[in-house]
């Protein structure tokens, strides 16, 4: 009866510790409670098996973790940038009408509110297009020879002309854009304010020629190794809709780093690209990072050249692939 | 001793000079200065799209609340009045997101284009839905493995919204309940409850599993 009694008061204390246990695998206890329920353990064979249940449950569903891919990250900034190139355009609407309508009186005066907010857009509407007339105007007379981030978006490109200088040195780009004012650009890739607009041009592809977007990526390539250019580039081998283009920036990212992501976009372009001639460019591209012995080879990079030397529709391609698993995998039978 | 204590001191000092820095660029974001916010967002869009792909498993789903969250953040910086934490101010945003995203996902279930088989363990890209072709592999654990990516799935959507996103900021961004609570707006005791709710469901799912 006594150890009836004594087994009774151990299933309460353990009750009690049931939902603790959680929060000990977590490391959300004070350190008394820790000591507490240590000493606990010690003589609970139940709790050591609820205990390591928890921590198995968490190793469990952190093995089904997804690490965002490099190629997604570059997506997301790239069309945060643009969002936020819009955001800028239409600031000062957004800042005037905020200001003026706080959301704390709004919502409890439904009707109220609805007639102001009809009110305040017909005012906008009105008054909306003399106000932004009279911004641009204003930020077109400032620093002349200075292109601000206004001038890309509203300008129409005229001129961009690409003429080789000394041997060692980037090519020296002039560009022209048609604005209320024109505008003009002139210096090599190393100009911030050419790098700009040469990565401008790359992140809004749909409102540039192929000619200049090739022209923007061959220049660019001399700064490979800046992230954000590295970065463009990787983004506009997935993204362009030309696909000499891709194939552009593809050989453009040849000696960027970091390697591992290189390799990724060289994979994501060689399995997803439609285009043969990317496809070719990418796999070339591998070959030659593996001959410098700059490619990882895991088991994701040899499932990838075994489902293209098997279902690549070009020949090339297909024998490219064996010859780069030959180079890369472990020796076997096909 | 006197070396932990030295650590211990340089862990404060990087730490209060990071804060530093960061309040900074808050302060040059919030006067207009695009470069410093862009800076922000570097700091920490990783963490912030590693939860949004995690809780919702669609990388289009992922960029739209990574997108709407920055620019909610652009757009009530100047809000920003140094109350708590850039980075607790940022999560409270980017959870409220995520949460109406979820919510609207959960009451649009029956209107869902039926879900493509290979989408169906939820987490896994181009690369991991390869067949295994070494000589070496193991077709079994293979299939293994992507039977128990597919419970897992089905297990975490089981799990209401909020609790999910306990679940994850607690054991996969490593936030402490107390910082949980303080970016769901709501007290440490309810994100427990959260947590406790969580474990229990996804117990009693995956039981057998391990």
């Amino acid at each position: 009866m006594q150890q009836d009694q004594h087994d009774k008061m151990a299933a309460e204390i353990c009750k009690g510790f049931e939902e603790k246990w959680t929060l000990f695998a977590s490391g959300e206890l004070h350190a008394w409670e820790v000591a507490e329920m240590k000493g606990h353990l010690v003589e609970c064979e139940r709790c050591n098996e609820t205990l390591a249940q928890e921590n198995a449950l968490v190793a469990l569903l952190s093995s089904n973790r997804t690490e965002p891919g490099a190629a997604l990250l570059a997506g997301c900034r790239a069309s945060l940038e643009d969002a936020l190139d819009r955001e800028e355009e239409h600031g000062w609407l957004r800042r005037t009408v905020g200001a003026l309508l706080p959301t704390s009186w709004i919502s409890p005066a439904p009707a109220w509110s609805a007639a102001l907010l009809l009110l305040i857009g017909f005012s906008v509407g009105m008054l909306g297009p003399r106000l932004l007339q009279h911004r641009v105007t204003t930020s077109t007379s400032q620093t002349p020879d200075t292109p601000t981030k206004l001038d890309f978006h509203t300008a129409k490109m005229a001129v961009m002309t690409v003429a080789p200088s000394g041997a060692n040195e980037p090519p020296e780009v002039d560009v022209q854009l048609n604005a209320q004012r024109p505008v003009t650009m002139h210096g090599t890739v190393n100009n911030e304010d050419v790098k700009d607009f040469l990565m401008f041009v790359l992140h809004n592809n749909q409102r540039f020629d192929a000619d200049v977007r090739m022209n923007a990526v061959d220049l660019l390539r001399a700064r490979n190794k800046d992230a954000d250019v590295r970065s463009a580039l990787c983004q506009t081998v997935h993204t362009d809709h030309n696909a000499a283009v891709r194939l552009k920036a593809l050989e453009a990212l040849d000696g960027a780093e970091p390697q591992d992501i290189i390799q990724q976009t060289l994979l994501d372009a060689l399995v997803d690209d439609q285009n043969p001639g990317v496809r070719v460019e990418a796999i070339n591209a591998l070959r030659a990072m593996a001959a410098k012995g700059q490619v990882e080879s895991d088991d994701h990079l040899i499932s990838v050249l075994r489902e293209r030397m098997h279902k690549d529709p070009s020949t090339y391609i297909r024998l490219q692939s064996a010859a780069a698993i030959q180079d890369l995998g472990p020796r076997q039978k096909f | 001793m006197g070396m932990s204590v030295a650590f211990e001191g340089d862990a404060r000092a990087a730490a209060a000079v990071r804060l530093a820095e960061e309040q900074a660029l808050v302060r040059s974001a919030q006067a207009g200065d695009r470069l410093a916010f862009e800076e922000l967002v570097r700091r920490y869009d990783r963490d912030v799209l590693r939860l949004a792909l995690n809780l919702v498993h669609r990388p289009e789903d992922a960029r739209d609340i990574y997108q709407e969250s920055f620019l909610r953040v652009y757009r009530n910086l100047h809000r920003f009045r140094f109350e708590c934490g850039f980075y607790t101010w940022l999560y409270r945003i980017v959870t409220n997101v995520a949460l109406d995203h979820l919510r609207r996902r959960t009451s649009r279930r029956e209107d869902q284009a039926p879900v493509p088989e290979e989408a169906e363990g939820g987490t896994r890209d181009f690369f991991d839905r390869q067949p295994e072709l070494r000589p070496g592999a193991n077709p079994e654990k293979n299939l293994l493995g992507q039977e128990l990516g597919a419970h897992i799935a089905t297990a975490l959507d089981r799990l209401s919204p909020r609790e999910r996103m306990v679940f994850e900021m607690k054991h996969y961004q490593g936030l402490k309940l107390r910082a949980i609570g303080e970016m769901l707006g709501t007290s440490e005791e309810t994100v427990k409850n959260s947590l406790f709710r969580a474990t229990r469901k996804l117990r009693a799912s995956l039981d057998g599993m391990r």
